[in-house]
């Protein structure tokens, strides 16, 4: 057999984005465990069953015995709430929680799966085999969180009963797919820097950049997925005039297309960043040291 | 086509390798030494995982730490076992060669004709958790070998497997290294690190004994023989009584040292065993003791390999 040539020198690109391609289906074939399979479907239902929840609750407060849900009333009667206050329960149930947690689980190990399987080795030896090694499973993290999320927001807003339901689920869907653009590249950069307590450094930057800096009105929350997140649904919802005064510090008023664009450029930075220091990272053998 | 320049890697204030320089051309080429010894460390700098802390490292010329251009000429099969149990072989070498740069029709058709090659047709698509360990371990080799390179490093091929699985993969490496200029135009250099010395001698290799991190002998079987005959070769007793054989035989053999181990083996170095070992069966005769054991300087590459070491440490004298 006459040996087939690889992608030349000048096709680097190409030959990039095929690694990455084939990184990503690798790593989406293993996210299909029975295991992965079982959590992301608890991630589909959780926000739903949390409605659900809500919603009985709510019919029992209405009602005084609990029972008889109507499905087909709205959510702003069924649950004693506005539509707003249903909206912002699924917004921190789907594009925060769910997203948060997929991630967590999809991008985190992205180095420290491979060291802990011993198949970092394999990849690190490939040209571009780091570079494609995390942009590949960046993508398959967040192929695999917008598609939990999304059927999340489908599930939760047709459990909930509002009326209306296509523009929310849009919204919500929107959402979730910058979250898991943004949040999995902000998770690269732990998984690079400390692969093995990759996990920890994860939620610590969540808690601390997220939901720490980012409600912070200042310079400092710029920076971050979850103001970029809150404004657009300030936006996308037309709530602009309607977020109480002191509130309307926790959003940014700049465009949508602009709150996009910061989210995308700051995916693209932290995972330029993740690359390079991976790009550059060596994990001696072990059993030598 | 590969040379370490006073290459040197320290993991913070621990020696992985060191100041190791050699030149390496085509051909096949063992690299030995124990657990430990720093052999993974010196194919981690060969396959550009780690970057020397001192001194150079050139494969093709040019560093091949984050080189792409160099890399996509390396094949590496690692020592650790794959735990991918889901996956099947034919998955994983379709994996590693499209990382290694091929579009996935051409990844497909190399990872096939590579399984093929170390006889794995009838398991493509069995899970490797299915597999024999030595199943598995060819599969390692077809990914490494699956992207034609000109540099094959293997890292403990025979690790665990049975001789039967030790000697067809010995065959299968000898045939890759051994490909004819009319199958292919450029030249292979294969290296292999492994502490199973006879493997390695089976594969006409060139040698280099690696130590602490330190080269201390190199090249061919005989070479590395001829050294080791300049070395004192020991002769092990075991008997009734030890310290009057040592008496009998130390003065007019040639006995460089003498030590004892327990209350009945002594042990004695000498540059001359034929004439020791005369001299020990006359003393036998002449004192009237008991010979229970006599062990002479194994002359195998493992007893080289085994006094390199005794050597190094300064067992040895």
């Amino acid at each position: 057999m006459t040996i087939p040539e690889p992608l030349p020198p000048e096709h680097s690109r190409h030959a990039l984005a095929a690694a990455v391609l084939a990184v990503a289906e690798f790593q989406l074939a293993r996210l299909r465990s029975p295991l992965r399979l079982l959590m992301a479907a608890l991630g589909v239902v959780f926000p739903a069953a949390v409605m659900l929840a809500v919603r009985w609750a709510s019919s029992a407060i209405g009602t005084g015995r609990g029972e008889d849900l109507d499905a087909g009333r709205e959510i702003t009667v069924a649950l004693g709430m506005d539509r707003a206050m249903a909206t912002t329960l699924l917004y921190a149930l789907i594009p925060e929680a769910v997203c948060m947690l997929g991630l967590l689980v999809t991008m985190c190990p992205a180095v420290a799966d491979e060291l802990e399987r011993g198949t970092w080795i394999h990849v690190a030896v490939r040209p571009s085999g780091r570079m494609a090694l995390l942009l590949g499973t960046y993508v398959a993290a967040v192929f695999w969180t917008c598609c939990v999320g999304i059927l999340a927001a489908i599930l939760a807003v047709f459990v909930a009963g509002v009326a209306d339901p296509l523009p929310l689920i849009g919204v919500l869907s929107g959402l979730v797919i910058l979250s898991a653009l943004g949040r999995a590249a902000l998770f690269a950069l732990p998984a690079v820097i400390l692969p093995k307590r990759a996990l920890v450094a994860s939620v610590a930057v969540a808690l601390i950049v997220e939901y720490m800096a980012g409600f912070i009105p200042a310079v400092i929350n710029q920076a971050t997925v979850s103001l970029r997140l809150r404004s657009l649904l300030v936006a996308w919802m037309g709530w602009r005039y309607k977020v109480p005064a002191d509130m309307r510090m926790l959003v940014d008023p700049q465009p949508a297309w602009l709150q996009v664009t910061a989210v995308l450029a700051l995916a693209a930075v932290l995972l330029a960043a993740a690359t390079a220091i991976l790009e550059y990272r060596q994990f001696p053998p072990s059993e030598e040291i | 086509m590969l040379t370490l320049t006073h290459a040197t890697k320290l993991y913070g204030s621990v020696i992985g390798v060191n100041d190791v320089t050699v030149d390496i051309g085509e051909g096949a080429y063992g690299l030995l030494g124990p657990n430990g010894a720093g052999k993974t460390t010196l194919l981690g700098l060969i396959t550009g995982q780690l970057r020397p802390t001192m001194g150079q490292v050139r494969v093709f010329g040019d560093r091949p730490f984050a080189n792409p251009d160099v890399l996509r000429r390396i094949g590496f099969c690692p020592a650790a076992d794959l735990t991918e149990r889901r996956v099947t072989p034919r998955e994983w070498v379709r994996y590693l060669v499209r990382l290694s740069g091929f579009r996935s029709a051409d990844a497909a058709d190399l990872a096939d004709v590579a399984l093929e090659h170390v006889g794995l047709a009838d398991s493509l698509d069995r899970p490797l958790g299915t597999l024999s360990k030595g199943m598995r371990q060819r599969t390692k080799l077809a990914g490494a070998m699956a992207h034609d390179p000109d540099l094959l490093v293997l890292d403990e091929p025979f690790d665990g497997l049975d001789p039967v699985a030790r000697h067809d993969l010995v065959g299968l490496v000898r045939h890759w290294s051994a490909a004819p200029a009319a199958v292919r135009d450029k030249p292979r250099t294969l290296l292999v690190a492994s502490h199973l010395l006879h493997e390695v001698e089976t594969l006409d290799a060139g040698l280099a004994v690696i130590l602490g991190g330190r080269l201390v002998a190199s090249g061919t079987a005989a070479e590395i023989r001829a050294l080791v005959d300049t070395m004192p070769a020991e002769v092990r007793v075991r008997c009734d009584a030890p310290r009057r054989l040592a008496a009998a035989v130390c003065d007019s053999s040639g006995t460089e040292s003498v030590r004892f181990e327990g209350a009945d083996v002594v042990v004695m170095a000498t540059r001359e065993p034929q004439r020791l070992a005369e001299r020990i069966s006359l003393a036998a005769v002449a004192e009237r003791l008991s010979i229970h054991e006599l062990t002479a300087a194994d002359r195998s590459l493992e007893g080289i390999f085994g006094r390199l070491v005794r050597l190094h440490r300064g067992v040895a004298s």
